[in-house]
């Protein structure tokens, strides 16, 4: 069960985003009212506002961490074109002694010139780089060389996705086997029926990211996308949050049966669409151990799957604004019917690996 | 242009119809103005200079009123107005700083009536007065201002600015001698133009240059400001000092503002440089702008409402020299883009939320609200300019915490933390996990370690080592296997005989003799085996019938998928083979002849009943392991491990690879156990379970992930006697020949670990430094330094 712990942000427009860093125990809030705040969490488990500063001079759409190893950095972008590094100073100051920390601007990428909807940090293998996608459909992706100096970063791939970009996501998988590889969604309402997730895959042969695949039944603007944390998988896990709930897998198919050099090719099979919240989704987030997804919708409700051991994805739990369950079976929509409508205790749905499923 | 469409305002008397669309012009604009019949436009710029009539579908080139054969600097526009009195009425300000006025009433094809010349340098501003037909004020950036009565030939009044360049003054609308002017250095001026001498208020409104100003055409006392700061202020005049209404934060330089007609709360901005949009704001949200026109592809340099009591239309003219006129409906709307939420789920299953309060409120509200909730969503809100404001927008942040401290992921850490993986005889590690694993609930895991266990703890595998070892804890070690299937009807006198053999079995004279003993044993138990069925049926997985006896902690989930996945079909032929094959004791016979049965075999297989033996089960699984050997096993155990990597349960895949080591890593290609190394290790990390995940990462075979650890990690140290850095390797300094890592409590050399004060280099055991740190904050070596350990 949850418990809900209802926090005063204190924002003075839409919160955006919220992140949770590596270990958990931060989490940082944006906002359109130009700031982002960093929450601590204390050891009595309430979260307090350590920091709190204007980042851009528009909404702030997006904020995440980066990996702790690069020190307590965070990445922000903005309705203002731009995104923006940030690092924690560390050190004695009259700051310190209120509780409050101190960041600093590190660095502005300033190359799009529409407004930047979402910043990821590639997963920590491929070093110190993160990616941005913005509203004039183009990905970039820049790389710090030196991780130890946060203020250079260069530009080093941009991808064109010739439509309006709202999400992406990098393929967490630290395999050998699975080149970098990222996600975008698109948010562009227009009516031309186009697929609005494309996946882009790193070739080592031409060092050019190049469209690996495009979902091509996802044809309503796309408002998140997430993958599943790979750990250890063989295959790929991707969430998206478009008018419904989609969860998709991506197998690699074997490198020698395709033609070698080429981008990998996948066998992607939709394993849930859930329309349970019964209007437009807008967040999708996976569990650390990438079994169960919680997401958002306009219903202002969140929702959480998980998959059985046949493999067939069910709603877990669902959780209000103010962090009760809801009830009435009314709400789960005809597709699970059995389906009980308060929230399973969690700690057994979570243990991944006590409800088996016949490996194939 | 897909998303245009058509407008009609009825207004007093006239109606104002049209679309979004756009005219070429032949250069870059730098100001429009409109015609107070809201039917013309004058477009100027550095060499255009021509007037357009707005027709329903499109812009008409009326005049062009620069004519004349060579171009005069004085045609070169930098700001244009109409009066909105007089309808022929024009006044251009040049980059050379001439004023110039023009009369549409000339019959002649030039129209320019009048030249002013008193400015020294370019003129920024010109402005009629709003009531007074003959008034013109200029600003200029030579830092005057000049009002000019158009029946004379120069300027009635000049403002001193104080050698600041003017670049904006606007009569006000209500008060007749007022005109606000603003500067680059910041300042915002209020003059009457009754008293040239000074102005009535001085007050500094932006950081850097303001560039523009409007005067609410309702409100009286209210005047917005845009600067370079980014930023657009609305002041309060009315008030004795000006007073800060509201404070738009826009991305760029604000070049131009203007109130828009009929909404109080509204004003368009445009900037200077980098955006080329236009901005319709409403000054109580402050952050988002409520629409935003994206026609142009560079910088907006004018924009005017088309009429002075139409919201909807909106025209603008800009450096890449097309003419646009925007319909409000057709704006983008940034709000509705605008996502209302964030969800993240958090390392411990913890969910953080935060949801536009309205949603969340509607949620928890009446069911009749739902409509109304997602009524924006489906149909585009139409924006109606009597719409009342909503009010600020804010969010709902919640943490849904997993109830109970921990978490739900206290599983994952506690497994982490209690699981042995290596240092111990397999069986034991096996039956260790297994116990781990049952503790904390996981059934099904607890099975596959017990199951590893049989697989491969076999009387022929285990070595002499190991066994002497599980032999000496048989009883802790065979027990648990034991209570795991919980057996009923298994002998007491057997165990006990068991214990008598163990004894017997440790003398090593006694060995040759045991052997053969043993093996009867063993061969006897296993006939017991087969015909009570029960242990034997459950290593084939095919235990449906006892099912509900033998798991009695299961949860309903584990008891339908247990038999159908760890022991998948490939059980069946197994019991087969048994049937068919000849019975144990002539292949142990075998095996114990064969040249390459060493001596430790020879004890590990006498052994092997005793150990076993206090279990059926383990006495039948010896029996099968003499025919299969765990060869046979591995690819079972080979989809295990995948299993369990697919279902996200790295953590056991991990586990099972570094306890079997050897026996089944050729099974498994290196790029996946790197793969599941490299996942597993991070997740640890995510959890500071670091202590684990450096014994992970030593246990590790993989070379990549073994070398981990032995990234650059540099302990630079100060001999604690000479205070001087220690360059060469060892703990042994170059210069005084001492051992540097002494405990200065105890004066003994430090192995393990060894804490150091990086202040006086004095240091030494870490309990023992703790402790004195306990009683005193100065160095136990005496040195009088007030050690810091963090």
């Amino acid at each position: 069960m949850f418990v809900a712990r209802s926090i005063a942000a204190d924002h003075k427009d839409l919160i955006h985003d919220v992140s949770f860093d590596f270990h958990g125990r931060r989490m940082a809030t944006c906002s359109s009212d130009q700031s982002v705040k960093v929450w601590d969490k204390s050891e009595s488990g309430d979260w307090h506002c350590t920091a709190s500063w204007k980042t851009h001079s528009g909404s702030v759409w997006r904020v995440t961490w980066a990996h702790p190893e690069f020190g307590q950095v965070l990445a922000s972008c903005s309705f203002d074109r731009t995104a923006a590094v940030w690092e924690e100073i560390v050190g004695e100051s009259n700051d310190k002694l209120r509780g409050q920390s101190h960041w600093v601007k590190r660095t502005t990428l300033v190359d799009s010139r529409t407004s930047v909807t979402d910043v990821k940090f590639a997963p920590k293998h491929m070093g110190l780089m993160l990616a941005t996608c913005s509203a004039d459909g183009i990905v970039r992706i820049y790389e710090a060389p030196d991780v130890m100096n946060l203020s250079q970063w260069s530009l080093q791939h941009e991808i064109s996705c010739k439509l309006s970009c709202s999400c992406i996501s990098w393929n967490p998988s630290s395999s050998r086997a699975h080149s970098p590889m990222i996600a975008v969604g698109s948010d562009d309402s227009s009516p031309n029926a186009m697929a609005k997730v494309q996946i882009f895959e790193y070739n080592e042969n031409t060092r050019k990211y190049a469209k690996a695949e495009t979902l091509m039944t996802v044809t309503d603007p796309v408002h998140d996308i997430a993958f599943a944390p790979n750990l250890g998988r063989s295959f790929h896990i991707l969430a998206i949050a478009t008018k419904d709930v989609r969860i998709f897998t991506l197998k690699p198919v074997r490198k020698e049966l395709t033609s070698s050099g080429g981008p990998t090719k996948f066998e992607i099979h939709i394993v849930a669409q859930f329309d349970n919240h019964n209007s437009q989704v807008w967040r999708v987030s996976w569990n650390i151990t990438g079994t169960v997804l919680a997401s958002s919708g306009d219903d202002g409700c969140v929702r959480l799957w998980k998959a059985n051991y046949m493999d067939n994805w069910k709603c877990t739990g669902i959780l209000k604004g103010n962090g009760s369950p809801v009830n009435g079976s009314s709400q789960l929509g005809n597709s699970n019917p059995s389906l009980s409508s308060n929230i399973p205790n969690l700690q057994n749905s979570l243990n991944g690996s006590s409800a088996g499923r016949k490996h194939s | 242009m897909e998303k245009m469409s058509r407008v009609s305002t009825a207004l007093s008397g006239s109606a104002l119809t049209g679309r979004t669309m756009h005219c070429h012009l032949d250069a870059p604009a730098n100001a429009i103005s409109v015609c107070r019949d809201a039917a013309q436009v004058v477009v100027a710029g550095r060499s255009i200079f021509k007037i357009y009539a707005i027709e329903e579908e499109q812009f008409v080139e009326k005049l062009n009123l620069r004519v004349g054969r060579k171009p005069s600097l004085n045609l070169s526009c930098a700001d244009v107005v109409w009066h909105q009195m007089d309808e022929n009425l024009l006044a251009t300000a040049a980059t050379n700083g001439v004023v110039v006025t023009w009369n549409l009433g000339r019959p002649s094809r030039n129209k320019q009536d009048q030249l002013f010349t008193e400015h020294k340098r370019t003129v920024n501003k010109v402005c009629f007065h709003p009531t007074e037909a003959h008034v013109l004020l200029s600003g200029s950036q030579d830092g005057f201002m000049k009002c000019f009565d158009l029946r004379r030939k120069d300027s009635v009044s000049t403002f001193s600015g104080q050698s600041e360049s003017v670049r904006d003054v606007q009569f006000s609308i209500r008060d007749y001698f007022t005109f606000a002017s603003t500067f680059e250095n910041g300042n915002v001026q209020l003059w009457d133009i009754r008293r040239p001498d000074r102005c009535e208020r001085m007050f500094t409104a932006h950081n850097g240059p303001v560039f523009c100003c409007d005067w609410h055409p309702e409100d009286r006392g209210w005047l917005a400001t845009g600067g370079r700061d980014k930023m657009v202020k609305v002041w309060d005049m009315t008030t004795h000092r000006a007073k800060e209404m509201h404070c738009v934060q826009t991305i760029a330089s604000v070049a131009r503002v203007k109130w828009r007609p009929e909404c109080r709360h509204h004003l368009a901005t445009c900037s200077m440089m980098v955006d080329h949009n236009i901005y319709v704001w409403d000054v109580r949200r402050p952050f988002v702008p409520a629409a935003m026109f994206e026609e142009h592809r560079d910088v907006t340099t004018g924009i005017a409402w088309r009429h002075p009591h139409d919201p909807s239309f909106l025209l603008s003219g800009s450096k890449d020299s097309t003419l646009c006129q925007h319909l409000f409906r057709d704006a983008s709307q940034p709000v509705e883009r605008a996502n209302p939420e964030g969800l993240c789920y958090g390392l411990f299953g913890d969910l953080a939320f935060a949801a536009k309060e309205s949603l969340v409120a509607a949620e928890s509200g009446r069911k009749p609200y739902a409509g109304d909730r997602r009524h924006p969503i489906f149909f585009k809100r139409k924006l109606d300019p009597a719409e009342p404001f909503s009010g600020l927008a804010s969010s709902a942040l919640s943490v849904f915490e997993t109830e109970s401290g921990g978490g739900s992921m206290s599983w994952f850490v506690d497994t982490a933390e209690r699981y042995a993986l290596t240092g111990r005889p397999l069986a034991e590690l096996c039956d260790h996990n297994a116990k781990v694993a049952r503790e904390l609930g996981r059934n099904q895991v607890a099975q596959t370690w017990t199951m590893l266990r049989i697989i491969y703890c076999s009387p022929g595998l285990v070595s002499s080592t190991n066994l002497n070892h599980s032999v000496g804890k048989g009883s802790s070690c065979g027990l648990p296997l034991m209570n795991s299937f919980n057996l009923k009807d298994m002998g007491p006198g057997l165990a006990s005989e068991t214990r008598l053999d163990r004894s017997k079995g440790d003398t090593r004279s006694d060995t040759a003799l045991l052997d053969s003993s043993a093996t009867l044993i063993t061969n006897e138990d296993n006939e017991e085996t087969e015909g009570s069925d029960v242990p034997a049926d459950y290593l084939l997985g095919d235990v449906e019938g006892e099912e509900d006896e033998l798991y009695p902690l299961d949860t309903e989930h584990v008891h339908s998928e247990e038999p159908e996945y760890v022991l998948p079909q490939e059980a069946f032929p197994l019991r087969h083979e048994i049937v068919d094959t000849p019975s144990g004791p002539e292949h142990l016979q075998d095996k114990a002849d064969s040249p390459h049965v060493s001596g430790n075999e020879a004890d590990t297989a006498s052994l092997a009943p005793v150990d076993s033996s206090s279990s059926l089960l383990s006495v039948s699984h010896a029996l099968y392991d003499s025919r299969l050997p765990p060869d046979f096993f591995s690819v079972l155990v080979r989809d295990m491990l995948h299993f369990y990597a697919e279902q996200g349960d790295v953590q056991m895949a991990v586990s099972v690879l570094i306890v079997l080591g050897e026996r089944v890593r050729k099974d498994i290609d290196e790029q996946t156990q790197e793969h599941w190394y490299t996942s597993y290790i991070d997740l640890l990390q995510r959890f500071c379970l670091w202590n684990v995940s450096n014994e992970v990462v030593k246990l590790s075979t993989s070379r990549a992930v073994s070398c981990l650890n032995q990234a650059s990690t540099t302990l630079h140290v100060n001999c604690s006697h000479c205070k001087r850095p220690m360059s060469s390797r060892g703990w042994v300094c170059d210069r005084c020949h001492r051992c540097a890592s002494m405990c200065a409590v105890c004066h003994h050399v430090v192995k393990g670990l060894f804490v150091w004060c990086q202040g006086c280099s004095h240091g030494g055991h870490l309990q023992h430094i703790m402790k004195w740190l306990e009683g005193s904050s100065q160095c136990p070596a005496g040195c009088g330094h007030l050690c810091e350990y963090s």
